[in-house]
C-alpha cells in the first residue's frame, strides 16, 4: 500500500474523532483559544495520551468563564503532566490512571514517588490511590508524608473501598479540628493495622 | 416325392446322431481366445456396475443398515442447524442490535448542603461541565439540602457544584484536586464497577 493511500485511511480514521472534538469545543471556545486548544490536543494524540481530559479542561475553563489565554496555559499544562505521567507509570496506564496522577504531579507529587507508588501497587489500579494522595495534600498534610502514608497503604494490600473510606474519616477528623497530618497518620496506621490483620497481602 | 424328403431328414439326423470327436487340446484353446478379448470387456470396473447382480441381505443386517443411516442424519441435521445459528447470528445482531449494557457508567448521588441557594447543579468531565445539563440538576429536599443523582461513567472525574449560576463550591464530602489554573476547586470522584 501507497504511503498516500495510508495517510488517507489514516486521515479517514481520524477525521470524525477531529470534527466531533471541534463541534464540542467550538461552541464554548472562541477562534484563536479554539486552534491553540485543538493544537495541543492533536500532538497529545500524536503523543498518545488521552484526550478527553484536554478537552474537559478546555470546556471547565469557558464553563468558570476564564479568559482564552488561562484555559490555553491550563490545557498544556495538563498535556505536560500527562506526558509526565504516562511516561512514569509505563504504556500500560489507562487513561484515568494517567489523568489522576497528572493531577497528583500537579499537587506536587514529585515523579520518583509516583514511580515507587506504582511499584508500591503492583498490577492494582493507581487511580483510587492517587487520588486519596492529592486530597491529603490539598487538606494540607504534607506532601512527603501523604505520599509515604499512601505508599505505605498501597504495599500493604489496602483495598479502593478502604482507602476512599480512609479518605473521609481523614476529612471528617480534619473539619473536626484535628491535625491534617496527625489526623492522616493515625488512620493510616489503623488501616494498615487491620489491613495485616485480615490477611491482606503486600504486592511486594 | 414326400419320401424322398422324410429320407433326406432321415439321413440328416443320422448324420447328426454320430458323435463328434472332440480333441483334447479344444478347451485350452477356446480358454486362451477368451483370454486374448479385451480386458474391459470382461472385468472392467463399469461392467461390474452395471451388470444387474442378486445380492442376498438378512433383516438383521437390513436394521443396522438402516440404523446408521438414520444416525448420520440425525447427526447432519444437528450440524446444519448449529452452523445456521451461527452465521445467522451477526447478521441478527446487525440487524436487531441489542441496547448497550450500562455497566459503562454508575448512577451517583451528589448532596450539597446549601439553604439559601435558589438553583444548584452538578458540573464536570461528565457532563462537559454544563450547567445547564437537565439531567444534572439538583433538586431541594428540605432543610437546605440539595441533591441529585445521575449517571457518571467509570473513571477518575473531577466536578463541582454551581450555586445559583454564579458560585462554584467544590463536593465538601468528596476527595478535592488542586485545579487552581481556572482560581476555583475541584472534586474528584472515582467511578468504579460494582461487583
Amino acid at each position: 500500500m501507497s504511503i498516500a493511500a495510508r495517510t488517507l485511511i489514516a486521515l479517514l480514521l481520524v477525521a470524525p474523532q477531529a470534527v466531533a472534538q471541534d463541534a464540542r469545543l467550538s461552541a464554548r471556545l472562541d477562534k484563536p483559544t479554539l486552534i491553540a486548544v485543538n493544537a495541543i490536543v492533536d500532538s497529545a494524540r500524536v503523543a498518545k495520551l488521552p484526550t478527553a481530559p484536554l478537552v474537559d479542561k478546555a470546556l471547565e475553563g469557558a464553563a468558570k468563564g476564564s479568559d482564552g489565554q488561562k484555559i490555553v496555559v491550563a490545557v498544556r499544562q495538563l498535556s505536560m503532566q500527562m506526558g509526565s505521567s504516562k511516561r512514569v507509570l509505563g504504556s500500560s496506564a489507562t487513561p484515568d490512571e494517567i489523568k489522576a496522577a497528572a493531577t497528583a504531579l500537579a499537587a506536587g507529587v514529585s515523579e520518583r514517588d509516583l514511580a515507587r507508588l506504582r511499584s508500591a501497587s503492583g498490577k492494582r489500579p493507581v487511580t483510587m490511590p492517587l487520588a486519596v494522595l492529592t486530597d491529603l495534600i490539598v487538606r494540607e498534610v504534607p506532601v512527603a508524608t501523604a505520599t509515604s502514608l499512601v505508599i505505605q497503604l498501597a504495599r500493604s494490600g489496602v483495598k479502593d473501598p478502604e482507602l476512599a473510606l480512609f479518605q473521609r474519616n481523614v476529612r471528617a477528623d480534619i473539619d473536626r479540628g484535628a491535625d491534617p497530618s496527625v489526623a492522616a497518620t493515625t488512620r493510616a496506621r489503623g488501616l494498615v493495622l487491620r489491613s495485616n490483620g485480615s490477611g491482606n497481602k503486600p504486592s511486594e | 416325392m414326400r419320401d424322398e424328403a422324410e429320407q433326406d431328414i432321415e439321413q440328416i439326423a443320422r448324420e447328426l446322431r454320430v458323435p463328434v470327436a472332440v480333441g483334447r487340446s479344444l478347451d485350452a484353446r477356446i480358454m486362451q481366445a477368451v483370454r486374448r478379448l479385451p480386458r474391459h470387456a470382461r472385468f472392467g470396473l463399469w461392467s461390474r456396475l452395471v451388470t444387474p447382480r442378486t445380492v442376498t441381505v438378512t433383516p438383521l443386517v437390513w436394521g443396522m443398515l438402516a440404523a446408521t443411516v438414520a444416525g448420520f442424519a440425525v447427526l447432519g441435521a444437528m450440524h446444519a442447524s448449529a452452523d445456521f445459528h451461527r452465521a445467522a447470528k451477526p447478521i441478527a445482531s446487525a440487524l436487531f442490535p441489542k441496547p448497550k449494557a450500562a455497566a459503562s457508567s454508575q448512577r451517583v448521588q451528589f448532596v450539597l448542603v446549601a439553604p439559601d441557594a435558589k438553583k444548584v447543579a452538578v458540573v464536570g468531565d461528565f457532563n462537559g461541565w454544563d450547567a445547564s445539563h437537565a439531567a444534572y440538576q439538583a433538586q431541594q429536599r428540605g432543610g437546605g439540602v440539595w441533591s441529585v443523582t445521575a449517571p457518571v461513567p467509570l473513571g477518575h472525574h473531577r466536578y463541582s457544584f454551581v450555586v445559583d449560576d454564579s458560585v462554584w463550591v467544590a463536593d465538601p464530602t468528596a476527595p478535592r484536586v488542586t485545579d487552581y489554573d481556572y482560581g476555583m476547586p475541584n472534586s474528584a470522584i472515582v467511578v468504579q464497577e460494582q461487583k
